[in-house]
């Protein structure tokens, strides 16, 4: 087992933005987290990433535990994380966004160097290495932060909503992506609206509601099941944050 | 890059002889005291984006200890420089340690409020002569007690100062470190993402300035032989770093530099034809910049000069 939530509950005051939420995960596995705007996608992100310490639960990464560790210390144990809102290094370029996340297991700067080239090669971000991320797009930016992060050398990648606002062109580049990267060994899941890219990626969605897990499993099987389509369908055509 | 570095190298080397007269020798040794004072500031300041507002804690701790160390053990000045650079690494960790934890400006408020502390604690300490302030040696007793009767020694040893910390911040520019200050600085949240240990770089950035500004101080004081609160531990000490540093461009390698060879001579100016009231002046002056920078180009001359060089290329040939 790579990673264990167990009970993860996140509340804010009152309100439970994620409640109770259980993920077991295997090296190698490709998963999906569906599930309506406000639902604790991004919240439950944030718990495994250790951006925030959930209020119960426990979260278990390759055998440590790490409910309450820092994000660096997430970072250095192996846990990759994109954000939903593009958080690139604006007045820094290209290449140097990839090699902050380089230097992490490449202290030296020459082999972070190497690396991030590498790495900037392999995203399709090659031409504009030289360019400030402020010059990007969002698609750019997007992906700009899955390379960030992929040069961090992670086990596990956690993607929230990295494939959204892309043309169909640029969907199918970043989906044979993510390919690429689950097959150099790297555990994902993936946060995502579009139904194409979970139904094409993965083998296992979970469906969030409310801050709980309503629904796991396959996912042709789970988009079918009725509670998923009222909860998740039903409002699929709300207005989406960016 | 590398022939603006030897143009800019040859020029300050040669200033003195070029302009050779004590007026103009005074104006460079006080332009290079506040290069050296901003790109201290800058490391920390600049590239790791945490704006301090009180450095001259630091400058005044090393303008102080030369001199106390010489009245309380008629030792040389200079002797007291390390003790003053280790005094300023104890406050900086008790400065750094409670408020990188935190996010925010809580950093830049702390320190406007320690410098501010100390110098008015310092103005009534009469161990380190209260609101009168330290005298250093009246006549020197040796060339170990660095007095000279011309600026011109002052001017070389600042100039050495400046490039040995020019040539570190180079390096930081170029090391993990560098690129974590410039990381910490765009974003903490994608930063630490990414495996930055944020406080412990944000607190080495800030030993590492605090040391320069700690020497800056050191050089000013045994230059002048003498230091009050004012002029050691004064807000207008700590707000220059940050007015130089800006005008310049932060978080670049010359932009200090740049920013005090503008401002020096224009301060010199303004204070020489508006005569004695300097200081008044000095305010409306950093004031203006400062409303200028914010309004026009936050990222000061090295950001403008960014966006203007590419179009002046340019025009030339499409003329
Ligand atoms: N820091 C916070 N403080 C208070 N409430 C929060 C905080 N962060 C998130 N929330 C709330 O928690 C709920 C879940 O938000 P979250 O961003 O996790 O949803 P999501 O499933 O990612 O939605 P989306 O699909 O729109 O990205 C929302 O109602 C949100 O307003
Ligand atoms: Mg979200």
């Amino acid at each position: 087992m790579l990673l264990e939530a167990d009970d993860v509950t996140m509340a804010f005051g009152s309100f439970r933005a994620v409640s109770g939420a259980s993920l077991a995960l295997d090296e190698g596995e490709i998963i999906g987290l569906i599930g309506p705007n406000g639902a604790g996608k991004s919240t439950f992100f944030n718990c495994l990433a250790g951006d925030m310490v959930p209020t119960g639960g426990r979260i278990v990464f390759a055998g440590a535990d790490m409910t309450r560790a820092s994000p660096e210390a997430h970072a250095r144990a192996g846990i990759g994380r994109t954000f939903q809102v593009p958080t690139t290094f604006e007045d820094m370029t290209i290449l140097e966004n990839v090699m902050v996340g380089a230097f992490l297991r490449h202290p030296r700067r020459a082999d972070a160097h190497e690396h991030a080239r590498r790495i900037v090669e392999m995203t399709g971000l090659k031409d504009q290495a030289g360019q400030r991320a402020r010059t990007l797009g969002t698609p750019g930016r997007k992906r700009l932060e899955i390379a960030r992060v992929l040069a961090t050398g992670p086990r596990l990648m956690l993607l929230d909503e990295a494939l959204a606002g892309l043309t169909p062109a640029e969907l199918q580049q970043a989906i044979a992506l993510v390919r690429q990267i689950h097959a150099t060994g790297v555990t994902l899941v993936i946060v995502e609206h579009i139904m194409e890219v979970i139904m094409t990626l993965t083998q296992r969605v979970l469906v969030f509601n409310q801050g709980h897990v309503i629904a796991s499993g396959k996912p042709d099987a789970v988009v079918k099941e009725t509670a998923v389509i009222e909860a998740y369908l039903g409002h699929g055509r709300r207005k989406r944050r960016p | 890059m590398k022939t603006g570095t030897l143009v800019l190298a040859v020029a300050l080397l040669a200033y003195p002889f070029v302009l050779y007269d004590h007026f103009y020798w005074d104006i460079g040794v006080g332009l290079l005291l506040a290069a050296i004072s901003a790109s201290a500031w800058n490391i920390v300041g600049g590239y790791a984006g945490q704006v301090s507002v009180g450095h001259a804690m630091f400058f005044g701790i090393g303008a102080y200890v030369p001199l106390l160390v010489f009245n309380l053990w008629q030792l040389p000045p200079i002797a007291g420089a390390p003790l003053a650079v280790a005094l300023s690494l104890v406050l900086a960790v008790v400065i750094g340690l409670p408020t990188f934890r935190l996010r925010g400006h809580y950093f830049s408020m702390a320190t406007i409020a320690v410098a501010e502390l100390i110098r008015i604690f310092i103005g009534t300490w009469d161990f380190v002569g209260a609101a009168i302030g330290l005298q250093g040696p009246a006549v020197g007793r040796g060339w170990w007690d660095l007095t000279f009767r011309s600026e011109l020694p002052y001017y070389y040893i600042f100039l050495v100062v400046l490039a040995v910390l020019l040539y570190v911040t180079r390096a930081v520019e170029k090391s993990r470190f560098g690129y974590y200050l410039r990381a910490i600085k765009a974003g903490e949240r994608a930063a630490r993402s990414l495996g930055v240990p944020v406080q412990q770089t944000k607190l080495k950035a800030l030993l590492l300035s605090a040391v320069f500004t700690s020497i800056a101080g050191s050089l000013y004081s045994i230059k002048t032989g003498f230091i009050d609160p004012e002029s050691g531990f004064g807000i207008l000490i700590s707000v220059q770093m940050v007015i130089v540093a800006a005008l310049g461009g932060a978080g670049t390698l010359y932009g200090p530099l740049v920013g005090a060879l503008i401002l020096v001579p224009a301060q010199t100016a303004t204070n020489t034809w508006f005569g004695g009231g300097g200081s008044g002046l000095t305010y409306i002056l950093y004031g203006g910049i400062i409303l200028v920078l914010a309004r026009f180009e936050p990222g000061g001359l090295h950001e403008l000069w960014q966006r203007l060089a590419p179009r002046l290329r340019r025009t030339p040939r499409a003329a």
